[in-house]
């Protein structure tokens, strides 16, 4: 198996103010990324998602264990830039990941500090704004567009740099449904046509559903490990570390709660309906 | 109210004046604003108003936002005006009355000190109404690149000022948001006397220096993400260039400030 991001044995604590003892995030969490794969990581609230997220790309260093990013060890110094122009990370709020006051300025700053060279750099910037669709807005100013399109705007800055691997770290969560959907659309094209491994961090269900591998994170470790059908089917794990399967899931579960067992792996709501439809006749 | 704030706007065109290499026109800037402080008679001083007005026509700015862009210069010229018609002693007395006298040299003095200042601000506008705020730090940066040899931190200041531009709506947005939510809990902001306004600003101004501590620290985060590792070996997208425009603005630039200067060296 070809890996993208590996994570054995990681341990990892945010460090105490002064005399209070650190919080331990991570004692043993192994997790291994498969390149061009598209992995949703879910988790409630505190269970150390976005700690996760930023051991990808060297922002925090393992206390103990090791991650490697394409077969590089993140604790190495000398191979930082290298690490970070391989996972791109795309955080919460755009507002705060937009750097220039003008789109392809913006989308720009990634490839410049790279030190690519301007004539390339403008071919990149104009391919990555093509491929999230915001070509005609490219000498917009950020703060005027929608928080979709300036979150599109935050993932075209990332790929412009090239990268291998892509980590969103709750990128619709201060989004409206149709931002979501525009995000979401283009996190999976990428996914698709571009070959980029995608690991999407939400706490959305249906978000996590198009995934091709959910990994549920609870206190630390992995809870759950599989494809969306395998993960969501187990309703009462979820409920216990407080998440929610995907609606339709819940709706079968609750017939078969009420003595009318239906399959627990409809994800959507045609497969949901069909199923149900096939328990009555 | 915050909607005023014209700092820093920029308004795009394709005009000579847009096509100017930033660089070209700070320099210009300078250039122009040293010929405003040489000006000293109605000579000059029309030549500099109809160089001024000549930009502003080229440039199709509209009008109407530089004036509104005046509207917070208003108390500073107006006590300009008013002290420099006070204070300046002169010959010709036309007005006396108790301790005021107001004389003929006084009321010239203040009415060109308001122009040199109407003019200094209005010529800055053009600046930045014509240029984008990248292409003015860019500009900027590659002015004051020489000094990097003095170890000044020529990349990190243009960066910070960047930075500062892009966030100015943000902040001005997140202002008017804390200051609904105020009012929303009861604050009252606008009765008062001065320094029940001034305490009134304290629960806008602390929740606001709160989330722009908490924006900045995402900022760097996202920054080093995309490998931002300070300006070395840094390129641009976009490399500055003169062309024959420039060429044509420093001719303009250069006749306009040797007239200025020949002008008051022979007293005019």
């Amino acid at each position: 198996m070809n890996e993208s991001i590996c994570v054995e044995h990681l341990n990892y604590a945010y460090p105490g103010v002064e005399d209070t003892p650190g919080v331990a995030v991570f004692t043993d969490l192994s997790l291994s990324i498969e390149a061009g794969s598209f992995v949703a990581i879910l988790g409630s609230n505190g269970c150390g998602k976005s700690t996760l997220a930023k051991h990808f790309n060297s922002i925090l260093l393992p206390c103990g264990g090791k991650v490697y990013v394409c077969g590089m060890d993140t604790s190495d110094d000398d191979l930082l830039i290298k690490i970070r122009r391989s996972v791109g990370m795309v955080f919460q709020n755009p507002d705060n990941q937009i750097v220039a006051n003008v789109v392809e300025e913006d989308v720009a700053f990634g490839p410049e500090n790279l030190g690519v060279a301007s004539p390339e750099i403008r071919r990149r910037v104009d391919q990555a704004l093509k491929q999230v669709g915001m070509y005609e807005f490219r000498k917009h100013a950020p703060h005027l567009l929608s928080g979709g399109q300036k979150q599109r705007i935050a993932i075209a800055g990332i790929i412009a740099m090239e990268p291998k691997c892509i980590v969103l770290d709750e990128p619709t969560a201060m989004l409206d449904p149709r931002g979501r959907r525009e995000v979401m659309e283009t996190v999976m094209e990428l996914n698709r046509n571009k070959d980029i491994t995608v690991v999407l961090i939400t706490h959305h269900m249906d978000e996590a559903a198009m995934a091709q591998r959910v990994v549920v994170l609870h206190k630390g470790s992995v809870a759950a490990d599989g494809t969306p059908e395998q993960v969501f089917s187990q309703v009462e794990l979820l409920h216990r570390i407080g998440l929610a399967a995907p609606e339709t899931v819940e709706l079968c579960y609750e017939l078969g709660q009420q003595g009318i067992p239906v399959p627990l792996d409809c994800l959507d709501i045609e497969r949901c309906a069909q199923a149900i439809y096939d328990r009555m006749t | 109210m915050l909607k005023d704030i014209t700092l820093g706007q920029y308004f795009p065109g394709n005009s000579f004046i847009h096509r100017l290499d930033p660089r070209t026109k700070l320099l210009m800037l300078v250039v122009y604003i040293a010929a405003l402080f040489i000006a000293k008679s109605w000579i000059s001083y029309g030549m500099m108003l109809v160089f001024l007005i000549g930009c502003i026509a080229i440039s199709r700015i509209p009008p109407k936002s530089i004036v509104r862009g005046m509207k917070p210069m208003v108390v500073i010229l107006v006590f300009t005006g008013v002290l420099n018609v006070f204070m300046t002693a002169g010959e010709t007395v036309w007005v006396e009355f108790w301790i005021i006298k107001i004389t003929k040299e006084g009321v010239i003095r203040g009415f060109f000190m308001v122009m040199r200042i109407l003019m200094l601000v209005t010529g800055t506008f053009l600046l930045t109404y014509t240029t984008s705020p990248i292409a003015l730090t860019d500009g900027l940066e590659s002015l004051l690149s020489p000094l990097k040899v003095l170890h000044l931190p020529v990349h990190e200041l243009s960066m910070m000022m960047c930075i500062a531009l892009r966030f100015i709506p943000t902040l001005i947005e997140e202002t008017d948001k804390i200051m609904s939510a105020q009012k929303a809990r009861g604050a009252d902001l606008e009765n008062g006397n001065l320094m029940e306004k001034v305490k009134a600003l304290v629960p806008i101004l602390i929740p606001l220096f709160v989330s722009a501590f908490r924006r900045a620290d995402e900022l760097a985060t996202a920054m080093e993400c995309r490998c931002y590792h300070g300006g070395e070996g840094r390129t641009k997208m976009k490399l500055l260039h003169y062309t024959l425009l420039d060429m044509v603005a420093f001719f303009v630039g250069a006749v306009l400030l040797a007239a200025v200067i020949t002008l008051s060296v022979f007293g005019l």
